[in-house]
């Protein structure tokens, strides 16, 4: 199959067809636009513009109880107002894929460059505990193949899986091969209409509403962790790059700021995460290895904390803020002044 | 014949009795839906019953059939990506006015200018009954509740407004008008479009009994004085019940 030139968020649709997309329910926001207009053009998939972003996370969460393979894009903004039907989503265990193409924040903030602000928010945006799978690629043709991953872990863990990007990758034009050579996971449940179940944001007990058993409820949550977790294992996804030379220093990155990262190969060595959450577990054996641990993403340092929680250990962290990507000024930051 | 066979074909009835307080007006609501449901032969297999939060939310649960308990204020985007997804489903959402008015009310708007082929069941009982009573969007004018201790100082919504321009169902009943509460239902079941019925259902515990009312049966005989059934208005008025199919061309 020959390459072709393609746009990020175009690579994400196409892989969400291959992958059994049917529905589609979104709201525009810049950069996560072209998504839909991809998508009402396609026959044998529905796509619909909501009212707002409340809306649309809720109609795909019907569809997809419904019986369909279904998805919704948005940005920071819209992902805010999403966030109460995504627990909802967990508390119901319906598969849903989430694209975020990540802009600066907070609020408004600046219209509409690339940020790596909500990576936290994935994972605590909702109330309560839940324990959503995210991948974050960093490359059209990643793109490409971690939304098909994002479907099928949606169907293997139940719940709905997130697919980060920013508005580097999303809006960048790469050459790809869009091969069809996946396994395709079948839907995880029969679709509305076929029973008498009883789906509720209510803690419950399988089809039953459950508001005072509290031993029942620390069951759910501790079977939800278990279930994500198990489904999130057969998508051990990262990135680690040895240097050619003697290093004591780990150059964490990832999105688009990992790819400024591989001009730092001869100097560090290299780890990216692309399962963003849950943590991979192989960065407590590789983060070891070296003295240094040097981090850089485009917030205020959201998963430089994480990984600091998780190593129990410090960590060098550079932001890279307001979606400036300035190789000056990240060796500026790197290296000191020279 | 068992004149209960209509709940008791729809409903599971291990699950009884429902969370709502003596004298609740919902229950009259959710057995009417069924005899609706049974006067049509609505099979189990093939519909889905959608419900927000609050008193009413809970209806969905009881219902024998598969069902979805969403969260505030969202229950007609669910049900209507459940109908996009699959047209063959009868999809119906029972809700209250909070919940469908309040928080939601911009869903329901888009609804009815998409002219989605559900039908909506909103139980509205003037209050927020479930988080102790709290004016509503149904309230009506120098009401007195928790939250307008000096009476309220706004005006109702006005639902069949939003129906006006569009080819969608809208009907006005209440919990004393059993017949014509049922007639409502069958009809909006049966339109072919958006359906949407304002069900006056009574709240005694946290709304009644503060405006001096000593039990729902004041409150049905409320119903029964103050709502006239007309069934063939362009509009109807404030102390009016009746159905309205808009003739706006689709």
């Amino acid at each position: 199959m020959p390459k072709q030139l393609f746009q990020g968020n175009e690579a994400i649709v196409m892989a969400a067809e291959v992958a059994g997309l049917k529905f589609f329910a979104g709201y525009p926001i810049t950069p996560a636009s072209e998504i839909i207009h991809a998508l009402v053009n396609k026959e044998h998939i529905k796509a619909l513009q909501m009212e707002d972003e409340i809306a649309s996370i809720n109609a795909i969460i019907g569809a997809s109880l419904a019986g369909l393979k279904a998805m919704t894009a948005t940005s920071g903004p819209g992902f805010s107002l999403m966030q109460e039907s995504i627990g909802l989503a967990h508390m119901m265990e319906v598969p849903l894929v989430i694209v975020n193409v990540q802009r600066v924040g907070p609020s408004t903030g600046m219209p509409t460059l690339p940020a790596q602000g909500d990576v936290i928010q994935c994972i605590h945006g909702s109330h309560g505990d839940y324990f959503p799978i995210v991948f974050y690629p960093n490359s059209v043709s990643e793109l490409y193949q971690y939304t098909v991953a994002a479907f099928n872990a949606a169907e293997e863990s139940m719940s709905p899986v997130i697919l980060l990007s920013d508005g580097y990758i999303s809006h960048l034009y790469e050459t790809i091969v869009p091969h069809r050579d996946f396994t395709i996971r079948p839907r995880s449940r029969p679709p509305l209409g076929t029973g008498n179940r009883h789906f509720t944001g209510l803690s419950h007990e399988e089809s039953v509403p459950q508001t005072s058993d509290v031993d029942n409820y620390r069951r759910l949550i501790t079977r939800f962790r278990e279930k994500q977790l198990m489904a999130a294992r057969r998508h051990n996804y990262y990135e680690y790059r040895e240097c050619g030379k003697e290093t004591d220093t780990l150059l964490i990155s990832y999105g688009a700021l990992s790819r400024v990262a591989y001009y730092f190969k001869n100097d560090f060595a290299l780890y990216r995460p692309i399962r963003m959450f849950p943590v991979v577990d192989e960065i407590k054996s590789i983060a070891p290895r070296y003295k240094r641990l040097l981090m850089m993403e485009m917030n205020m340092g959201q998963y430089a904390h994480e990984i600091e929680r998780i190593l129990h250990r410090d960590i060098e962290f550079i932001p890279i803020l307001g979606g400036r990507i300035d190789l000056k000024e990240i060796k500026q930051k790197i290296y000191g002044q020279e | 014949m068992d004149k209960n066979s209509h709940f008791k074909r729809y409903l599971k009835l291990d699950l009884l009795p429902t969370p709502w307080c003596p004298g609740c007006g919902n229950g009259i609501a959710l057995k009417t839906i069924c005899q609706a449901f049974d006067e049509l032969d609505i099979p189990k297999q093939g519909t889905v019953v959608v419900s927000g939060i609050g008193c009413s939310g809970r209806s969905a649960g009881f219902f024998d059939l598969d069902s979805v308990h969403s969260v505030h204020g969202r229950a007609i985007p669910v049900a209507e990506g459940i109908k996009y997804a699959n047209d063959a489903l009868n999809v119906v959402v029972v809700s209250g006015d909070g919940d469908l008015l309040g928080i939601g009310g911009n869903h329901l708007m888009h609804a009815i200018r998409r002219n989605t082929n559900i039908t909506v069941i909103c139980y509205a009982n003037e209050i927020y009954g479930m988080t102790g009573g709290q004016v509503s969007p149904t309230t009506p004018h120098n009401i007195k509740t928790l939250t307008t201790p000096q009476g309220n100082p706004d005006y109702p919504t006005d639902v069949q407004s939003l129906f006006k321009h569009h080819n969608c169902f809208f009907a006005r009943t209440t919990a004393y008008h059993l017949n014509h509460m049922k007639k409502c239902f069958l009809e909006a079941l049966k339109f072919k479009g958006f359906s949407f019925v304002e069900a006056r259902t009574m709240c005694i515990v946290n709304y009644g009994r503060r405006l001096g009312y000593k039990n729902s049966n004041e409150m049905l005989l409320h119903y029964k004085e103050f709502y006239k059934i007309n069934d063939n208005a362009e509009e109807l008025a404030q102390n009016e019940i009746g159905i309205l199919k808009s003739t706006a061309v689709s």
